[in-house]
C-alpha cells in the first residue's frame, strides 16, 4: 500500500482496541507491513559475495513460493487463469533484471534488496508513465518486487534492531519474528492497523508492560516516521501529533498511575489468599528469561509458563541442549523455590521460527504446530526434554506439552519423556525422578476428554487463548470479526467448568494460562469454578492479587453459577463489570 | 539474422500472459531475440523487457533473431502474433 502524502498536522485522533494498559508519550517508528524498508547504506566489499547469494536464494524461495501459490490457483480457477503465475515466474527467472540486481551489488556496494528495488522501481516507473491500460499490469511486477525483497530480508527484525532511541513502533502488523532481536529497552509502546486482543504482539507488550493499541485499520498510512504520538492503552486511543494540552493532560495520567502501582506493590509480599481462606497459587507467564525480575518485583509465586519458543525462533540455529539448559536456569535461579513450569516449543501457527522449515500452509493455526512438530522431529523434542530434565535437578521445574488434541499424543509424549530419562541416567547426569508432567487443554477435543486424559497427567493447564480461538471458530488475528472473541462466552465457560471438575476428579490441580487469566472481569468466575493456579503476565499480578484477596470463596462460586446461566458473553460481561465495578471503584476497566 | 515486422492483433495487447508466452517460447532456442518498438529495443527473452514496451493492439514489433536456430524461432514467434497468442 503506497503512503499517504497527507501530513497530519494538528492533533488527529485515532480509535483502535485497547490490548495492553499503560500510557506512553513518545514518538513513532514505523516498521512497513509488505512494503519493508530498504537499507540504501552501501555495503562493505567483503559482504558483495554474501549479498549476491542472498539475493539468488530470495529468488530460488519466491519460485517455489509461486509454483505452490500456482497449483492452488490452478485447482481453483483452471490452469488458464493460473497462467498469470506464468509471467510472475517469468519475472523471476528474468537473466536481464537479475543480471543488473547482480551488477548493482557487486559494482555499486549495494544491498541485495536495495539494488533489486531500484531496478524494479525504474521499471515501475517506467509504465507508470505508459497509459492506462499498462499501468494496471504495475500490480503484478509490484506483487513480486515485495515477494523477493520479504525473502531478502528473511524476517523485519534485523531493520526493527536499527531503531535509534525510544520510539512508538507502528506497523500493519508484527509477527513473532519481527520482534525476536528487538530492543525491548526501547521500546515504548505499539500501534498497529491488524490484530486482535490475543494477538502476538498483545502478548509482547503485556509482558514488556508498554500500551498496545490494535485494530487501528488505517494508521500506518497516515502516521509519519518521527511524529509525536500518544498512546492510549486504557481506552485505544492513539493520538498523533498532540497538542499542549493534551500532553499536559496524559503526563498527569501517567503520574496518577505510577503511584497506583506503587500502592499495588504494597501488597506485592501477601499472600494470595481470599476472605474466607482459600489460598489460590498466583504466577507469571514469562517469554524471556531476562524479564525474570518482574516475576518477584509484581508478587508473583514462580513461573506458570514460560514460553521456550524465542528459543527456536530467534536465530536458524536449533538452540543446543547446554544453551537451553542454561536459559532455563537463568529463571529457576531467580525464582527458587517458586515453581517454574516450561512449556515445550510450541512454533507454528503465527509463530515462524528461522531454525525449523515450516512450509506454507493455508491453516497454520490447524497445521503443523506445537507438540506436532516435537513428535515428527523427535531429535528436536528429545534435546529440550533433556534440557528442562537437567535444569529440574536444580529447583521445582515442571514440564508442559502444549496442543495435545489427542490421547495418543499425550502417550508418545510420556514415552518421549521416559526416554529423554533413561539417556539422562546412563549419562549419569541429575534429574528431578518426580518432575510432574502436565499438558495445556487448548484444543476442543482435549478439553472433552479431560476426564481420560487428567488421570494421565500431574496437571491441566487451560490455555484460552487457542481454546476460544478453536471452540468459536474465530481466528485470533482477525479484527473483523474481533468482536465475536469473548473468552466470557457462556460456552467457554462451560468447557473450563468440565475441565476443572474432571482434573479435581482425577485428583490434579488445575491451572490457566492464557489472557482470559489476567482479566479482572473473569476473576471472581475462575475462582467460584475453583481454579487452583492462575499464571498471568507480569504486570497483571497485582491487581488480579487485589481481587482475589478482597473476595470470598463462597461467594464467588454463586458469582460463577449465575455467569453460567447467561446466554450470551455480553450479558455475562454486563453482569461482570457491575459487580466488579461496586466492588472495586479505583480499578481500571 | 532474421528481422520481420508483425501487428498486435490482440484486443489487450502484449499484456502479461501473452508477454509470458512470448517469452517462454523465445526461450526455447538458442538464438538471441529482440523486439522493437520505435527506436526502442527490448530482449525478447526478458518478461520484463516485453512488458515495457506496453505494445497495444494494432501497434508494429519489429522481430529480430540471431543465432544458429534464428530461422526456427522467428517461424514459431510470427505464429505466436497470427495466432493472437490464442487469446480472443
Amino acid at each position: 500500500m503506497e503512503k499517504s502524502n497527507f501530513k497530519i498536522k494538528c492533533e488527529q485522533m485515532f480509535k483502535g482496541i485497547p490490548a495492553s494498559s499503560g500510557i506512553a508519550i513518545s514518538k513513532v517508528f514505523i516498521l512497513e507491513g509488505e512494503a519493508v524498508k530498504i537499507d540504501s547504506a552501501p555495503i562493505d566489499d567483503t559482504e558483495i559475495e554474501t549479498e549476491v547469494e542472498k539475493f539468488k536464494a530470495a529468488i530460488q524461495k519466491a519460485k517455489s513460493e509461486l509454483k505452490t501459490l500456482k497449483s492452488k490457483a490452478a485447482q481453483r480457477m483452471g490452469e488458464e487463469n493460473a497462467r498469470i503465475f506464468d509471467a510472475h515466474q517469468l519475472l523471476l527467472e528474468d537473466d536481464v533484471v537479475i543480471d543488473e540486481t547482480i551488477g548493482g551489488i557487486r559494482q555499486e556496494n549495494k544491498g541485495a534488496d536495495a539494488a533489486f528495488y531500484e531496478i524494479m522501481q525504474k521499471y515501475l516507473q517506467t509504465m507508470e508513465k505508459s497509459d492506462e491500460f499498462f499501468r494496471s499490469r504495475i500490480s503484478d511486477i509490484i506483487d513480486v518486487k515485495r515477494r523477493v525483497i520479504k525473502h531478502i530480508q528473511g524476517n523485519r527484525s534485523d531493520y526493527l534492531n536499527k531503531m535509534q532511541g525510544s520510539a512508538v513502533i507502528a506497523a500493519r502488523d508484527l509477527t513473532p519474528s519481527d520482534t525476536v532481536k528487538l530492543d525491548r529497552r526501547k521500546v515504548k509502546g505499539f500501534v498497529t492497523d491488524f490484530g486482535g486482543k490475543t494477538s502476538h504482539v498483545v502478548i509482547m507488550a503485556r509482558s514488556m508492560e508498554v500500551p498496545a493499541v490494535v485494530g487501528l485499520h488505517k494508521l500506518t498510512e497516515y502516521v509519519h516516521e518521527g511524529d509525536r504520538i500518544i498512546v492510549d492503552g486504557f481506552e485505544g486511543k492513539v493520538l498523533i501529533n498532540p497538542d499542549e494540552k493534551t500532553i499536559k493532560f496524559y503526563r498527569q495520567l501517567q503520574e496518577r498511575l505510577d503511584d497506583t502501582l506503587i500502592r499495588s506493590q504494597e501488597i506485592r509480599d501477601f499472600p494470595c489468599i481470599t476472605l474466607d481462606g482459600k489460598a489460590i497459587e498466583l504466577s507469571a507467564n514469562l517469554e524471556f528469561p531476562d524479564e525474570v525480575d518482574a516475576v518477584k518485583k509484581h508478587g508473583a509465586k514462580g513461573v506458570g509458563l514460560f514460553r521456550s519458543d524465542y528459543l527456536y525462533l530467534k536465530s536458524s540455529n536449533l538452540p543446543t541442549e547446554e544453551e537451553q539448559l542454561q536459559e532455563y536456569l537463568k529463571i529457576i535461579r531467580k525464582t527458587s523455590p517458586d515453581p517454574v513450569i516450561i512449556r515445550t516449543m510450541d512454533v507454528g501457527g503465527d509463530k515462524r521460527p528461522l531454525s525449523i522449515a515450516i512450509p506454507p500452509e493455508e491453516n497454520p493455526f490447524l497445521g503443523w504446530r506445537a507438540v506436532r512438530i516435537s513428535l515428527e522431529r523427535k531429535e528436536i523434542f528429545h534435546a529440550q526434554l533433556r534440557a528442562i530434565l537437567r535444569a529440574s535437578a536444580e529447583g521445582n521445574v515442571k514440564i508442559l506439552i502444549p496442543m495435545i488434541s489427542g490421547f495418543d499424543e499425550l502417550v508418545e509424549c510420556k514415552t518421549a519423556i521416559q526416554k529423554a530419562k533413561l539417556a539422562l541416567k546412563k549419562d549419569k547426569l541429575p534429574y528431578d525422578k518426580n518432575i510432574e508432567v502436565g499438558v495445556m487443554i487448548e484444543v476442543p477435543s482435549a478439553a472433552l476428554m479431560t476426564d481420560k486424559i487428567a488421570p494421565e497427567v500431574d496437571f491441566l493447564s487451560i490455555g484460552t487463548n487457542d481454546l476460544v480461538q478453536y471452540m468459536l471458530a474465530v481466528d485470533r488475528g482477525n479484527e473483523r470479526i474481533a468482536y465475536l472473541y469473548k473468552h466470557l462466552h457462556p460456552a467457554v465457560l462451560r468447557i473450563i467448568r468440565k475441565i476443572i471438575y474432571d482434573g479435581h476428579q482425577a485428583g490434579v490441580w488445575v491451572g490457566m494460562c492464557g489472557e482470559m487469566a489476567g482479566d479482572p472481569l473473569a476473576t471472581l468466575i475462575l475462582l467460584g469454578l475453583d481454579l487452583d493456579e492462575f499464571s498471568v503476565s507480569p504486570s497483571a499480578v497485582p491487581e488480579i492479587k487485589n481481587i482475589i484477596r478482597s473476595s470470598d470463596y463462597r461467594e464467588s462460586a454463586k458469582i460463577a453459577q449465575k455467569a453460567l446461566q447467561f446466554e450470551k458473553a455480553s450479558d455475562v460481561e454486563k453482569f461482570m463489570t457491575k459487580i466488579i465495578r461496586k466492588k472495586f471503584k479505583n480499578l481500571i476497566l | 539474422m532474421v528481422q520481420k515486422e508483425v501487428e498486435i492483433k490482440n484486443k489487450l495487447g502484449l499484456h502479461a500472459r501473452p508477454a509470458a508466452l512470448l517469452v517462454q517460447t523465445a526461450s526455447k532456442f538458442k538464438s538471441d531475440v529482440y523486439l522493437g518498438k520505435n527506436d526502442h529495443e527490448v530482449n525478447g527473452k526478458s518478461i520484463m523487457g516485453v512488458m515495457m514496451l506496453a505494445a497495444e493492439m494494432g501497434s508494429m514489433l519489429v522481430i529480430t533473431t540471431k543465432g544458429a536456430d534464428e530461422e526456427d524461432a522467428m517461424n514459431a514467434l510470427f505464429e505466436l502474433f497470427e495466432n493472437k497468442f490464442n487469446e480472443d
